[in-house]
């Protein structure tokens, strides 16, 4: 049988990627794939190949722009979407952070059970 | 159009039978539905007769689902049909996610098909409700999103305590960067998780402690108390069984109106949600007039933007603009046009149609007519609070008056009245009679003896209406009462009585005629509460003056009018800039100011000078057709340091003010700076490029920053002494690299945070070098913005003092 859709969760934090996981798999239907690192998440995105990334701006050691850098620059992830996770942040850090090459943005803290709908939303736009 | 009632077709494509059959069952008599196996006869159905919706399965027994997308949107039928499409990952080559952008989907149903799933998206689309919901739907995850919580909750308390514990140390005077950085990453992941599990609250709280931990150390003393009491209220907070289903104070994100998008130019409607966003609002786009009436009711808009150039439906799209305007409450409308169209203004107006805009029309003017509506009609809408012990009470409140397009507020417990009313600044109050520990007319009478409420609306709720309850409502200085069990149209006729004459006097009596903004007496009255609110939650607060520069030349040589348009624009750049927190005020003539909560002072230059670069970059017509410019200047004080109230923050702010003027005007500076005494340079600019040395030096003049430029490494190492706090290289700048090394080895000893600017020409050494310092890389050709927000960062938080 094959896979259904499946995306990749980026986010040190492990409430969020706990939540994240079962609201996406329950209300999305989808595959839900976690890392809790920037290098952990390169991996993952390297050999599981996801469909699209939620990925989390601010994380230590390797941040959300600096994973998406890298995210970028090879070509096996190249062309994956990505959606930044990030807390409400005044108008000119999103302007800075939507400049760069991702599919939208998603506030944190963000509505559970939206969460699915808010993805696919930004896929549609993007 | 489809009247109500009428079967919506939806066309099944490649699905099997028992699909077909969950649908009937869920949805009931509202689908008409129809199937086939192959893509040829999806083709035949849809050219027959209008569908609207199409499900198609990747899998058909004549081509791939995707061959059929495609002759569907590039075909006769085009654009419009909403399309869901179920997925097998893997074939043709191509992700699905590139599928839905390709071929606009408005959904992709993961493989294997759950039937039960495709129910619940085919309702949502229709806007169909469905009897009862199955497994795996909506209830089912809120009850694994409580299950996960049930599971974090000790570890986010045992994060909590260690955050407390941190606050503690750095509140009692600890001096340690690691901890306060440490302590301040941890309150910012808190007030994004516990906000996830619905926590609004304590997310807030969170937040201000993000904010406070921001602060220099040592703590200065009232911030580590506040940061205590903050700590205090979160525990508090989460020590709660659940996530509270109702909180009193809107959420935060209620501030970011939505506006719904109804066009068929799908390019303008990308660029529209992309200016949306930047402007902080949230949008829907719908393209065709039945998804727009399901969205309205879905959404509830605050703003509609409608196009009235659809192609052979003008009728309908003025039907709909009807139906917007007659709403309860009106959504205001805002209508596009083709130039070309035959829609007479007058009958769009005559429909309440607000601003009306030929196309082509660029995004920012529509956002811009956009936020003047919102902005009028929030400053309309009326905010209600309501005080009863009995939660059944407030929910039929809420019930009765957030459809008339009113914000209400409740609060069961009296205790909490103080905080609350300054908080929400009312326009009318509610108050049960009977409550525990204090009586609604001993409220009322304490509220009127604020000469702030003394004529403020008040409203009782009662269960007995003997003449004594009567006489204490009245004696007590209530205008008005209703009996319980509350009578809806009773109650709410009472309450626009009252709400009616109130705000139109004030309306009148706060707002400048010419620009529409605040006057001095409501940025007062809104400064006055912000001062407060500033004081409690240990947030910054800043005000500014700003003054035109020359503004009398621009009169004497151009004429009132033109002088007036100038007014109203900056009126305008200054209304975009600041967030809807903020206050923006005429203050007179030709000076302006500015309250900005949350915000420190030297955000505030900031700020101010992004304003400041955008005016001058406008060009402004004479009646003659010659063209000018102009520039203000503004100074900046900010709470407490400058001044504890609204009178010692404007004489701060006007000498700052004074200060900038007197440096040669355009420009922005913070209270204490002089143009006297020259500021010891925190910054240093290594350049060879003396365009981009030109253009740095005057966003630094700008924003009363001095910066100390050279052409070349070696002559910056001899300009490092401590009052360096960033240090800017150019990585084009010649030389050899071990005088690269050199300077950054120094300034890595001394410090001073470094920021490469990298273009085309840098040289590799010279990048190598501030790789490995691990320099902040900023790319040529440069811009401004980015480098200011760097020297924001970093750069000195007080120039003199």
């Amino acid at each position: 049988m094959e896979d259904p859709y499946r995306i990749l969760v980026i986010d040190d934090d492990d409430d969020i990627r706990e939540v994240a996981q079962v609201t996406l798999e329950v209300m999305g239907g989808w595959e839900v794939l976690t890392a809790r690192s920037g290098q952990e998440g390169l991996q993952l995105a390297r050999s599981a190949k996801p469909d699209g990334i939620l990925l989390d701006v601010m994380m230590p050691d390797m941040d959300g722009p600096t994973t998406l850098e890298h995210l970028r620059a090879d070509p096996a992830t190249a062309d994956i979407p990505v959606i930044f996770l990030t807390a409400k942040v005044q108008a000119m850090d999103r302007k800075r952070l939507q400049d760069l090459p991702v599919a939208g943005l998603i506030a944190k803290p963000f509505d559970p059970l939206a969460l699915s709908d808010q993805i696919a939303s930004v896929l549609l736009r993007a | 159009m489809r009247g109500v009632g009428a079967l919506e077709r939806v066309l099944l494509v490649g699905l099997q039978d028992t699909v077909a059959d969950t649908l009937r069952r869920r949805l009931g008599g509202r689908l008409a539905l129809f199937a086939s196996t192959t893509g040829a006869d999806a083709l035949k159905f849809l050219a027959a007769e209008p569908f609207a919706l199409a499900v198609v399965n990747h899998r058909l027994d004549d081509m791939l689902g995707a061959e059929l997308l495609e002759q569907i949107r590039l075909g006769p039928i085009g654009w419009h049909l909403p399309l869901l499409y179920c997925m097998e990952k893997g074939a043709g080559g191509i992700l699905p996610s590139q599928l839905v952008v390709r071929y606009q989907l408005h959904r992709l149903i993961p493989h294997p098909l759950d039937a039960g799933d495709l129910t619940c998206h085919v309702a949502e689309l229709l806007g169909l409700p469905l009897s009862d919901l199955p497994a795996g739907g909506r209830p089912a995850a809120e009850q694994a999103v409580r299950d996960v919580w049930t599971r974090v909750q000790s570890r986010v308390m045992e994060r909590l305590n260690a955050l407390v514990a941190a606050c503690d140390a750095l509140a009692g005077g600890a001096v340690d960067e690691q901890l306060r950085r440490n302590a301040e990453r941890e309150a910012h992941k808190l007030a994004g998780s516990v906000g996830t599990f619905g926590f609004i609250t304590a997310s807030d709280l969170a937040r201000q402690m993000e904010n406070l931990l921001q602060s220099a150390l040592p703590l200065a003393p009232e911030r580590g108390y506040r940061l205590l009491e903050l700590s205090g209220a979160l525990i508090r907070e989460l020590e709660h069984e659940r996530p509270e289903d109702e909180p009193t104070l809107p959420h935060p994100d209620a501030s970011s109106p939505l506006v719904l998008i109804v066009d068929d130019d799908r390019e303008l409607c990308d660029r529209l949600a992309a200016e949306a966003e930047r402007w902080n609002a949230r949008t829907v786009t719908v393209f065709g007039l039945a998804d727009a009436r399901r969205a309205v009711a879905q959404y509830r808009p605050e703003v509609v933007v409608l196009d009235l150039s659809f192609p052979d439906d003008t009728e309908s799209g003025l039907s709909l603009l009807r139906e917007l305007t007659d709403a309860k409450p009106p959504i205001p409308t805002v209508v596009l046009t083709a130039r070309t169209g035959l829609i007479d203004r007058v009958e769009v107006a005559r429909l309440g149609g607000l601003g009306f805009l030929e196309k082509p029309v660029a995004a920012s003017q529509v956002m811009d007519v956009v936020a003047q509506v919102v902005q009028n009609q929030r400053a309309q809408r009326a905010k209600v609070l309501a005080v009863d012990d009995d939660p059944n009470i407030l929910l039929t409140l809420r019930a009765l008056l957030v459809p008339l397009g009113m914000e209400v507020f409740t609060l069961a417990d009296p205790l909490r009245f103080w905080e609350t009313i300054d908080d929400i600044q009312p326009d009318l109050l509610i108050l049960d009679v009977e409550m525990p520990h204090i009586s609604g007319p001993e409220l009322c009478r304490v509220v009127r003896n604020d000469p702030r409420w003394r004529s403020l609306p008040v409203l009782f709720l009662t269960a007995r209406t003997g003449p004594d309850t009567v006489h204490r409502v009245f004696a007590s200085g209530g205008d008005d009462f209703v009996n319980k069990p509350i009578v809806g149209p009773e109650l709410v006729t009472r309450l626009l009585n009252r709400l009616e004459r109130t705000q139109l006097m004030r309306k009148m009596a706060e707002t400048d005629s010419l620009t529409g903004l605040a006057n001095r007496r409501q940025l007062n009255r809104i400064m006055q509460r912000f001062l407060k609110l500033a004081e409690r939650q240990g947030q910054p607060l800043s005000f500014a003056l700003i003054d035109l520069d020359l503004f009398k030349d621009v009169n004497d040589r151009y004429g009132h009018l033109v002088g007036d348009v100038v007014l109203r624009r900056l009126g305008e750049l200054l209304v975009q800039t600041f967030r809807g927190e903020d206050v923006v005020a005429r203050w007179g003539g030709e000076e302006f100011a500015l309250g900005m909560f949350g915000m420190a002072r030297e955000d505030g230059v900031h700020r101010l000078a992004e304003v400041l670069e955008a005016l001058r970059d406008e060009p402004f017509l004479a009646q003659d057709g010659q063209r000018f410019h102009v520039s203000f200047s503004a100074g900046v004080a900010q709470f407490p340091m400058d001044g504890t109230d609204l009178s010692e923050l404007t004489r701060a702010a006007d000498q700052a003010l004074y200060q900038a003027k007197a440096a040669g005007r355009d420009r922005v500076a913070p209270a204490g700076w002089t143009c006297q005494t020259p500021t010891a340079a925190a910054i240093i600019l290594v350049t060879p490029d003396a365009e981009l040395e030109a253009q740095v030096v005057k966003g630094m003049a700008t924003r009363s920053t001095a910066v100390v430029t050279c052409r070349e490494t070696g002559e910056a190492v001899g300009l490092l002494d401590p009052s360096v706090r960033m240090l800017f290289i150019d990585a084009e700048v010649p030389g050899p690299p071990e005088a690269v090394d050199a300077l950054v080895e120094k300034a890595q000893a001394m410090g001073v945070s470094l920021v490469a600017l990298a273009g085309a020409a840098a040289v590799p050494e010279v990048v190598r070098a501030l790789k490995a310092a691990e320099a902040d890389m900023l790319a040529r050709p440069l811009s401004l913005r980015a480098l200011m927000q760097r020297t924001r960062r970093t750069a000195s938080p007080n120039p003199v003092h």
